[in-house]
This record gives structure tokens, sequence and C-alpha cells, in this order.
């Protein structure tokens, strides 16, 4: 029997291969699932980055446009020109009732203010805003501001310019709500009518106000980065990160985000990241940072947005996926272990029945089994194997029947087919063993023919042969088919008789025989009487040994035949017969010493 | 939880091993400093934090007073060691901020030059026997001025208020040294300790300045680009010999002059605060940074003197005035944030 080691095997293996091809089938659909989902979140990041980018710089479009209104008011060039802020001037307070409208309709201008380029740039018409409203400076509290880059550099500008200050701190004194607010300044000249430039209008505008109105829209979710032109923070999750030139320790988006170097170094415009492809550079995130130029085309001025996305919000849907393909891939790892143990089994199963029939070689009901009709490999296997162990059990019934006649002709007389001595002492020796456990007895008969030598003498050995064959079929008729008949040899006979009360039966028995070989034969026109001698010895009076019972019965037929023509005579009679002789051979004896006269000698 | 179930599929097949994870960060000791642009470059930073597998935060402040608001900032980190002239150092041990230096935990001391070894000799840095600073760098803060512009060296200080330079002038945003410079060209005995009649009468004098000035600069960074963009003809030197090696790279034809009536010069110091969390780290600082390798960077990048070797063009002639503590800073600051917003002179 095959040990089930080779289906097991190949039931693991096949499983394997199975569980192995649906997970990574399934793995790599997860993967590519997870790209493509982040590229998608990217691609709508870099989307929203650049919408909320333009937004930026058209919110800066629309504040240099009021600017430009304020600067271009046919009375703003007077003003400049002919004020000090402190002497009353109608014409000045119609103008500023114009400039505190445009303060009022944007939260988001911190200060607006028209400076002159006389009196070391003094502010002349200046709003400002406080928690709660609009505050004009007056008089005396209005500043000089000529010291400050976003007076002297718009001087410099040519009338209808628009001036960008970089994004800074406000750390002017008595600027109200305005006050360490991150600000950007929108300048414009004021020119008058020979185009010369007599003051400038500045728009100070809160960034932070600014920006959150502009990402107000975008989902929740997001986070806006935004760095200057250097790459400083002004926009960042964490507020402490922002405005850090202003605290003395410059947190740089490019060091954050070192994807972003492209974008400074004004090689790239846009640069997108993910934490999947990138985890080191952004963490958790998926980012999209774009480069955005501001304020016309007045220097180099621009800002870099960012925003980012949690990775976990993109790839939610990925999950929701990879759940399912866990499922699937379950269940087919489960229907893949299924179909390999029953690949292995019916690949292993003729397997088996071969196995069966090599190890049952000779039972008939082995081969009934074989897959002799199969018309693949198996079934030429199995049709060679059949017809191999056809061959092997023709040679092998052969050479049965060969044994067979072998063995016959070791135990049997060639002439009268009739057991050898051999057989006959075997058989004798069983039949001791089986009566002495029965306490049963039985009887060997030791038959010698009488006549058969003159017979051989007379007719030739062809004739006696014959004869030897006759005796023996007449020994066949006589005798019961449970007795055992065999030729010693020559011509002497024996037979074994069994069975209850066989001392009593043996005499008739001889008798019996007796007369049967006393009837004419007649043998090629020949007609002769053979008869026989018969000695007779019984188990177990008259030994308990084969070879004695055999010695005794060739005795008591010896005496038989030596006492002319009795026929038969019993062990027991031939012992007899000699005590008797030896008590009368003691009696003459005995007479002498009486005739002596002497003295008697006690008998045994 | 997908990723993880597949892992566990595919690992079993393949023995695929999880990456091991990135080292962690080394220590997680952190020393914070408060230094000066060009104190503490970041490679000379780096190199710090391999040696002694720390975190170094290196905190930049341009101005004395940045500085006094950063060690009393709420909400800020407390620093572990910072860098401040004389006159501060002197402040923040009045204030008690500061703990003193175990010498001999700072052997790079004995390379110093002798008169930056005798710190008795410099007033500020001891107090009851107890060492609580220790010289780094100095430099004057004399005048800076365009070779091309004004071919003869300037000699006073008064040369900032020149009509003939409007708009072409440039000042350090910072209330103390205005005052005192304004003070030393005015010719006060005592630019250092003002009365309320001298405060006043250089409000005055620093509006009048403020008219003649293109700007205000704070980093030298800053005041470089200003004097290159904008043709400016003269300035107050701030940042010393410093900014002159800056513009010079820069491409500016500039000379560096000590005014007659004296340049006000200021000798920087490492001290470590009384909050300190890690002295002897701290210390180790202190010492790498007077490593002869770290304080000649002083020199080779800013053009600032270091305190290990005497500098090459020693006017040793020039009259300089170290600065020392002022009478009342917060009213000086009070003035001086309004003058450099714009109030006119009439409101002081």
């Amino acid at each position: 029997m095959l040990r089930p080691a080779l289906t097991f095997k190949l039931s693991v293996l096949l499983a394997c291969i199975g569980v192995l091809a649906s997970g990574a089938t399934g793995y790599y659909a997860y993967r590519a699932n997870r790209t493509m989902l982040v590229n998608e979140a990217e691609h709508s990041l870099l989307t929203s980055t650049e919408l909320l980018g333009q937004r930026f710089a058209a919110s800066i479009d629309d504040v240099a446009a009021d600017a430009l209104v304020l600067a271009t008011m046919p009375s703003s060039a007077s003003v400049a020109q002919t004020n000090d802020g402190v002497s009353a001037s109608p014409g000045r307070e119609r103008l500023a009732q114009v400039y505190s409208s445009f303060m009022l309709h944007h939260r988001e201008y911190l200060q607006i203010r028209l400076i002159t380029r006389q009196h070391y740039g003094l502010e002349v018409i200046r709003f400002d805003r406080d928690a709660d409203g609009l505050v004009r400076v007056e008089g005396r509290k209005l500043q000089e501001k000529g010291q400050f880059a976003y007076v002297f550099d718009t001087f410099a500008f040519a009338p209808g310019r628009i001036y960008t200050s970089p994004i800074s701190v406000n750390h002017e004194y008595g600027t109200h709500a305005a006050e360490g607010k991150p600000t950007l300044r929108i300048g414009t000249p004021v020119a008058d009518f020979n185009g010369s430039v007599v003051g400038v209008v500045v728009i100070d505008i809160d960034l932070a106000g600014m920006l959150k109105r502009l990402q107000s829209d975008l989902p929740s979710d997001y986070q806006v980065y935004l760095a200057n032109e250097w790459g400083d923070f002004l926009v960042h999750p964490d507020a402490s990160k922002t405005f850090g030139f202003d605290r003395g320790r410059r947190v740089l988006m490019q060091d954050s985000f070192s994807v972003t170097k492209p974008l400074f170094e004004q090689t790239q415009s846009e640069v997108l990241v993910n934490g999947l492809a990138h985890p080191r550079q952004a963490s958790g995130q998926v980012l999209a940072f774009v480069r955005r130029p501001f304020g016309g085309s007045e220097g180099s001025r621009f800002i870099v947005l960012g925003l980012a996305k949690p990775l976990g919000d993109v790839l939610s849907g990925a999950n929701l996926l990879g759940n399912r393909i866990i499922r699937m891939v379950l269940i087919f790892s489960g229907l893949s272990v299924l179909l390999a143990i029953l690949f292995a089994r019916a690949l292993t199963k003729p397997l088996h029945q071969l196995a069966y029939a090599a190890t049952h070689l000779f039972a008939e009901h082995a081969m009934h089994t074989l897959p002799l009709k199969r018309t693949d490999e198996i079934g030429v296997l199995a049709r060679c194997f059949d017809r191999l162990r056809r061959e092997i059990k023709a040679q092998m019934d052969a050479l049965h029947a060969k044994q067979r006649e072998l063995v016959h002709l070791a135990t049997h007389d060639v002439l009268t087919g009739l057991p050898n001595r051999m057989l006959f002492m075997q058989k004798l020796e069983s039949a001791i063993e089986q009566a002495s456990r029965r306490d049963q007895g039985l009887a060997v008969l030791f038959v010698d023919l009488d006549r058969f030598k003159q017979i051989n003498d007379q007719f030739g050995h062809s004739v006696g042969d014959k004869v030897l064959a006759a005796v023996a079929l007449r020994l066949e008729q006589v005798l019961c088919a449970g007795d055992v008949i065999a030729r010693l040899g020559g011509d002497e006979f024996i037979v074994l008789i069994e069975g209850p009360r066989v001392a009593q039966a043996a005499p008739g028995i001889a008798s019996r025989i007796m007369d049967s070989l006393n009837e004419t034969l007649l043998m090629d026109g020949h007609s002769m009487t053979v008869g026989a001698s018969i000695g007779i010895s019984q188990f177990p009076d008259d030994s308990g040994t084969a070879e004695e019972l055999l010695l005794n019965a060739d005795a008591a037929m010896y005496a038989a035949k030596s006492g002319g023509r009795c026929g038969y005579l019993r062990y027991q009679d031939v012992l007899d017969a000699r005590r008797h002789e030896q008590a009368g051979f003691a009696r003459a004896r005995a007479g002498e010493g009486a005739a002596e006269g002497r003295e008697a000698e006690p008998t045994a | 939880m997908f990723r993880a179930v597949l892992t566990l599929l595919l690992g079993a097949v393949f023995g695929l091993g999880f990456a091991a994870s990135a080292r962690a960060e080394a220590g997680g000791k952190v020393l914070r400093v408060l230094a000066w642009p060009g104190y503490a470059d970041a490679d000379v930073v780096k190199a710090f934090e391999q040696r002694y597998q720390v975190k170094v935060e290196v905190t930049l402040v341009d101005s004395d007073e940045a500085l006094w608001a950063l060690m009393h900032g709420k909400d800020a980190p407390s620093f572990d060691v910072l860098a401040a002239n004389t006159a501060e150092i002197r402040r923040y041990m009045q204030a008690n901020l500061l703990a003193p230096l175990d010498l001999s935990r700072l052997p790079n001391t004995k390379k110093q030059l002798p008169r930056f070894q005798a710190l008795d000799s410099i007033e500020g840095l001891t107090s009851a026997g107890k060492v609580y600073a220790i010289p780094f760098t100095y430099s004057s803060m004399g005048l800076i001025y365009d070779r091309k512009q004004i071919p003869v060296a300037p000699r006073s200080m008064r040369e900032l208020w020149n009509p003939r330079y409007r708009g072409k002038v440039l000042d350090f945003n910072s209330a103390q040294h205005n005052f005192s410079f304004t003070a030393l060209a005015l010719g006060y005995p005592h630019p250092f300790q003002l009365n309320a009649a001298q405060m006043r009468t250089i409000a005055h004098k620093l509006i009048d300045l403020r008219r003649n000035l293109l700007t205000y600069y704070t980093l030298p960074e800053e005041a470089t680009a200003f004097f290159i963009q904008h043709k400016v003809a003269l300035m107050f030197g701030n940042y010393g010999t410093q900014q002159v090696e800056l513009l010079r790279r820069a491409g500016a034809d500039v000379g560096y002059v000590i005014p007659d009536e004296g340049a006000l010069a200021w000798l920087d110091c490492w001290s470590i605060t009384r909050s300190a969390s890690d002295r002897p780290l701290a210390l180790a600082w202190i010492n790498y940074m007077l490593e002869p390798g770290v304080s000649a960077l002083l020199t080779q990048r800013q053009g600032l003197a270091n305190t290990l070797s005497a500098p090459v063009d020693n006017s040793g002639s020039a009259h300089i005035v170290w600065i020392g503590p002022v009478e009342d800073i917060q009213r000086r600051e009070e003035l001086w944030a309004r003058i450099v917003s714009g109030d006119r002179s009439e409101q002081f």
C-alpha cells in the first residue's frame, strides 16, 4: 500500500500554487489601485492648488486695480502735492471718503494710505482697521514713511505700475489691527499732469484673512502651505513654523519638502509628491506645490502654494477594495485548496491501483481495478503492467506443474503409480501420530509375491512389469479408498490400514488380498498365478514406530513365507510361535537335567 | 488590515521580512542655542551633533532686543546657550538668568589671547568671583562708505546726517546703538547713561537721521542688498568688519572707518542659561566654539575677529567704546519704535 505522502505533498504544492497565484494577483491589483488613486488625488490636488494660486494672483490683481483706481482719482495728485495732512483741505476730505468706502468693502484691507513724496513720505490720507471697524489716522498722528521700501521703491516706478512687497510681519508702530500681522503691500505711484510721481497709494492686505477666504471652499481635510520666494513658510498647518524669519529661526519649505527645491530654483513650476512613493518626503500625505508669480511684471515675486491631503483619506477607497480582495483571495485560496486535493487524489488514484495490483500480483480481483481502458500514459502503464503480470503468471504456472511432477516422481513408484517407500513412511508416521492421538490402532501388511521371480525368469521383464502393475491394480480393488498401498521395491508391496477395530479386520483383509492374488492372471497369452505371503504388524501392540512396524511386518511375512503355504501371519503369531518353541526347548532341557538327576533350577 | 494580511500570505510563501525601520534618531537630547548669524553655521552644528549624538536647535537673532524678547518669551522653548555682547551679558547676569561656568570644563579657553583670558579685566563677565561668560568674537561698529561716492574717508558719525547723501544712507534697526552712537556724535560724555533732555535731543536727531536715510536694515545680507541695489553711499556698520567682508564679496568697493569721536564696539560671549537642562552639553558647545577650526571660520566666513588669534590690520590707535549697559532700555525702545515707524518730530 502506497503511503498518502505523495497525495499530501501534491495537494500542498498545488494548494500553495493556487493560494500564491490568487494572493499575488490580489496584492498587485491592490497596489495598482492604490497608485492609481494617489495619482488621481495628486492631479486633483494640483488642479486645486493651481486654482488657489490663480485666485490668489487674481485677488492681488484686484487689489492692484483698486490701488490704480485710487491713484488715478482726479484729485489724488493735487492732494498729494499740496497737503501736509494737518491743515484743512476739502479736496482731501472728499478723497478720504472714497478711501473709507474701499476699506468698508474690502475686509482684508488692513490699511489704505495716500503718501506724498514731500515731507519725507508723509501719509496724507490713512485708514487703519481695528476691532471696532475703521480708524482714520489724522493730523499729527500721520507718520513719515519715506524710509520704507514699499514707499521709496514705488516712487521709483512709472505711473500705472504696481509695486508688490515681500510678505512680512508688520512691525510698524501704531498701525492698529495691522500690527504683528502677516502683510502684503500693494503700491502704485500717483502722478500729476506732467506724469511726474508726486505720491503713492499703498494698500496693506491681511494675508491670513485673504487666504482663509480663498481656501474656504476647499475640503476640510486639505492643508494649505504657503511660502515666499525664499521658501520661508507663511502658512503652515503648524503655525509655529510660519514667519520663522521674523523670530530668527527660518523654516524653509525646501528643507521641509526637498522636492520643492526646483520651484525655488525656478526650473519647475509645479511638483507633486506623495507618501506612498516617497514616505520620507511626504509622510502620510499627498502634496501638490505650485509656484505662482504675482503682482504683474515688476520684479520676480512669486509664492509657492502647497495643498496636502491625508494619504489615508485618499486610500480609503483602496482599503475598501482591499477588503474585498482579501475576501476574494480567501475564497479562491479555499477553492484552490479543494481543487488541489481533488486533483492530487485523481492523479494518485491510478498509482494506488497499480501499487495495489503489484502487491497482489496473482489476486484476480486486484486486476479488475486497473485502469486498462484509459488512453493516457497511465492507461499505457496499466496495460504494460497487466501484460507483464500475465507473462509472469504463465511462467509461474508452468514452474508449479513441473514442481508437482517432480514431487510426484520423488514419492511414487513409476511402474505402478503407487507411493514409494519414502512417501509411505511419511504417511505411516502421520497415521501413527493421528492414531495415538485418537487412541486407535492401525495395521501394516507386508505383501511379498511368491512366484514373481519365476514369472520374470520365464516370461521376461516386460511381462514382469505388467504383472506388478496388475498386482497393484488388484490390491487397489481389494482395499478401501482410505487404505494406503505402496510399492517398496522388487516384488514387495505394503499396505496401511487405519480405522477402529483394525486388529480384528486385518487378517480378513490379508486373506482377501491372498485370494485376489491367487487368482489366475492372463498376461500376453500366458496364464499365471502370482500368489503372495503377507506379514501383519499392528500399532500399538507390535511397536510404536513406523520403522519397527515395517520391520515387524517384514519379519512376520518372512515367517509366513518360510512356514510353507499358510499365506499370512501376524507378528503376534510369530512371537507366540517363538515363545512356544522356546518353552518346548526349555522343557527338553529340563528333561535332560532330571535325567542326570542332580538338582532343579528355579524357574523365572 | 489588507496589507497585513497580504504580507502574511506572501510572507508565508516567500519568507519576506519586514524592512528594518529607519534607525531611530539618536539620543533625543536637544541643545537649544541662541546665536547670531554666522556663529553656528549648519556644517559647524552638524559636526557637533555627530560628535555628541545630540540635536542642536539654533535660533538666530538680529538684535539685542530680539535676544532679550526671546529669553523672556512665554511660550518659547527655554534656551541652553546664548551668545550676547558684554553689556547684555551683564544685564542677563543681573536678571539672574545665567549660570556660572566651570572653566575646567572649557580647556580651549587656554588657547585664547591673553587679553581675553583675563576675564576680570572685561566688565560684565564675572560676578562674585564666578565667571558667567566666555569671549567669542568682537567687532567695532564703524562707518562703511562707498569709496567711489566718498573718495575721502569720513571722519565723523555726523556724516550720516549729511544732506548730500540723502536717501543714500543705511542705519541699523536697533534702539540702543542708535541712541549711543548719536550721543557719541553729539559729544556726550556718557553715551550709555543719558538724561531725559539728552534723550529728547537725540530722538529729534534720530528723526533727522531717518529723514536722511534710504532705510533701516537688520541683517547684514539685507544691508548688502540695499547697498548694491540703491547705490548707498554711507552706512552705520553694526556688524563692523563682518559686513565689509560681505559687501566686498558682493562687489562693492567699500571702506571701513572708526570715526574720530569713537566707535561703539561689541564683544560677544557665550553663556549658559540658568534653565539649561544639560549643562555639561552646553559647556561642550562653548568649548567646541573655541576650537581653532571653528573660531577661525568666524574670520574666514564672516570677517569677524576671533579670540584665539590677533587680527592682521589691528588699528590700535582707534577710539573704541565698549558698549555698556544703558540707563533705560525700555524707554529707548519705545522711542525707537516710534522713530522707525515715522512719527514726526513734533510728537516728541
